[in-house]
């Protein structure tokens, strides 16, 4: 492949890049490291029909659904951890008919974007079987004609079960994905594109690799002698990465190892107020469409409200913050 | 903190139901589930409550993996989720789903704690539907994140879940996570587990732990009432359980929570109170 030079750019500038229909999968894991100001920005600029494989959804994508940016999404689980038990936003469209979920499992899905990472079409596993995953009255993009071979990104079928040729077992071939876009939030990026990622990597080596196109939004950006000095603590060479935007506060309010804690006040007055339409269009009135960018949000947000949640450096977590009810 | 075995919940008395409340129970019933030495995957919450328990009472050389992809932390203050930064403080490794889920299905994990909306007799349980499921479903709820895999690989899984009628079912709406007896697709015949899963099956439910009882397994995989907690008798559960019970089997009353136990929860491993009341 012809090496690619990462492109500095400004957060509205990257997102326009995204067209709609495209196939998009993120950095973090449920509410921790995700690209919000990416989010905030997608719903901005009104994108419509997104295809979402993620190996697991949280705030980030149940905004996104609720934005009605959102046509497909297949993954495993979405809600807000404590601080909201279900993707309300995810749940009303999928009960109205006007997003198609994909059900997987959790390793099937780390499964579909491993293949995709390594070049390779499948990918066997256990992970599945007896389950009504497998089912074929719910495979829903076959049952709705997506299937048919005319749409790039989409498997001709939802899994196979394969006699295991070498030994007597069976197993659960999951096809492949290859997103678009997988749009990352992380500590440090180096100005060439080497990306850190400090803490849990969840499943962002698999989600990266498997992508056709990367967008690192970064705390950081630092240069490439610096982050070089490390290379045991890199996870993702600088020509993987398409854009470069330096962001920080840009995965608020999920939380970040070493940076912050995830705002749990704020993702559950989230989860609150967008149980409806009403309530989830007034919600980004209020967050989104009234801030014209992200830094207009951080400024409603405020120093005070986010001081507080900052992570101690020796401690890598907030020392401030008031997190039960204690 | 975790690790450093404690002794204050040896050879305690039992206390009685007013001393303590319902999650306590919970928590020290699934704490007690804890063979010393295990290899735990646990999730948020409750399970981190009797996970901590275990390993500062009864089990302290067990394992806990959490499934974002940190092994054996031993933090100083609970993890509010498995993402949190706090995971990994004093861990072995750090690393991420691809790595811990993949020990899953290599045969390393020895218990795991999971939930659920629903479960049947055989420990099939939903967490994905209620109602008639479908390209647009009845009622959507969060899906099965890593419980099937986990129900699935391990070598025993217990569920804490809330007693209601609604909740045990003669059949769930939808199989998110794999019991004892389970559909074989694509035709869908049901059969023992381990003619489905062949050279991965090692295991599967092995207790059900509620706010009134706890359940266990029988050598055909049918659920049986075991224990009932202090202050429930045997039929409130029946009448809070959707189908017919085994009751055959039930060996007396589950132990309450010690004094030690309300102790080490309340002082040393949620002071916070981020899961206890």
């Amino acid at each position: 492949m012809e090496k690619k030079k990462a492109q500095h750019m400004g957060l509205s500038e990257a997102v326009a890049m995204i067209r709609d229909g495209d196939l998009l999968t993120f950095s973090g894991f449920t509410i921790w490291r995700r690209p919000m100001a990416a989010i905030y920005e997608m719903i901005r600029q009104g994108k419509k029909d997104l295809h979402l494989v993620e190996v697991q959804g949280g705030t980030h994508s149940d905004l996104l659904i609720g934005a009605g940016c959102v046509r497909i999404w297949e993954s495993c689980w979405i809600g807000h951890e404590l601080y909201g038990k279900l993707g309300g936003n995810l749940a009303r469209k999928a009960e109205a008919g006007e997003v198609i979920i994909e059900d997987y499992t959790h390793m099937q899905l780390l499964c579909r974007m491993a293949a995709g990472a390594m070049g390779l079409p499948y990918y066997p596993t256990y992970a599945g079987l007896g389950t009504d995953h497998l089912n074929p009255e719910y495979d829903h993009l076959g049952k709705l004609g997506y299937r048919d071979g005319s749409y790039p990104k989409i498997p001709k079928k939802k899994y196979e079960l394969v006699k295991d040729p070498f030994f007597d077992s069976e197993l659960v071939h999951v096809p492949a994905c290859n997103p678009d876009w997988c749009i990352v939030f992380t500590q440090e990026v180096g100005s060439e594109g080497t990306v850190r990622i400090q803490g849990q990597r969840f499943s962002d080596e698999e989600a990266i690799k498997a992508a056709d196109k990367v967008m690192v939004l970064a705390e950081h950006v630092v240069s490439e002698d610096y982050i070089r000095r490390d290379p045991d603590r890199n996870l993702i060479p600088h020509y993987m990465v398409d854009a470069i935007v330096e962001c920080p506060w840009g995965a608020h309010p999920t939380g970040c190892y070493g940076l912050y804690e995830p705002d749990g006040r704020f993702i559950q007055d989230i989860y609150k107020k967008t149980r409806t339409q009403e309530g989830l269009e007034a919600w980004l009135e209020e967050w989104v469409f009234n801030t014209s960018d992200f830094d207009a949000y951080l400024h409603k947000l405020g120093v005070p409200h986010l001081k507080v949640l900052k992570a101690n450096p020796a401690e890598k977590h907030s020392t401030l913050i008031k997190r039960g009810k204690a | 903190m975790y690790k450093e075995k404690s002794d204050a919940s040896a050879g305690e008395a039992a206390l009685s139901p007013e001393q303590y409340q319902p999650i306590d129970m919970l928590a020290v019933a699934a704490a007690r589930e804890v063979m010393d030495g295990d290899i735990v995957f646990a999730g948020t919450g409750l399970p981190m409550l009797a996970m901590s328990l275990a390993q500062l009472s009864t089990a302290p050389k067990s394992v806990c993996i959490y499934e974002a992809g940190s092994i054996d932390g031993c933090p100083c203050s609970i993890p509010s989720s498995v993402g949190d930064a706090r995971c990994i403080e004093n861990a072995s490794v750090s690393s991420g789903l691809f790595d811990v889920f993949h020990q899953l299905q290599r045969g390393w994990v020895d218990l795991a704690f999971l939930g659920g909306a629903e479960i049947d007799k055989y420990g099939n349980v939903n967490t994905t539907g209620i109602g008639k499921y479908g390209v647009v479903p009845e009622k959507r709820l969060t899906g099965g994140g890593g419980n099937p895999d986990i129900n699935g690989l391990a070598k025993k899984t217990v569920f804490i879940m809330v007693q209601e009628k609604r909740r045990f079912k003669e059949q769930v709406d939808f199989i998110t996570s794999p019991g004892w007896r389970i559909p074989k697709w694509p035709e869908g015949e049901v059969l023992d587990k381990k003619d489905v899963y062949n050279r991965a099956y090692r295991g599967g439910p092995t207790a059900v732990i509620t706010d009134m009882a706890i359940f266990r397994f029988d050598e055909q995989g049918e659920m049986y009432l075991d224990t009932v907690h202090p202050g429930c008798t045997v039929q409130e559960v029946q009448e809070k359980c959707g189908f017919e019970l085994n009751v055959s089997r039930v060996s007396g009353e589950t132990k309450a929570p010690t004094r030690g136990d309300i102790q080490l929860l309340y002082t040393r491993i949620d002071p916070e109170r981020i899961f206890l009341p």
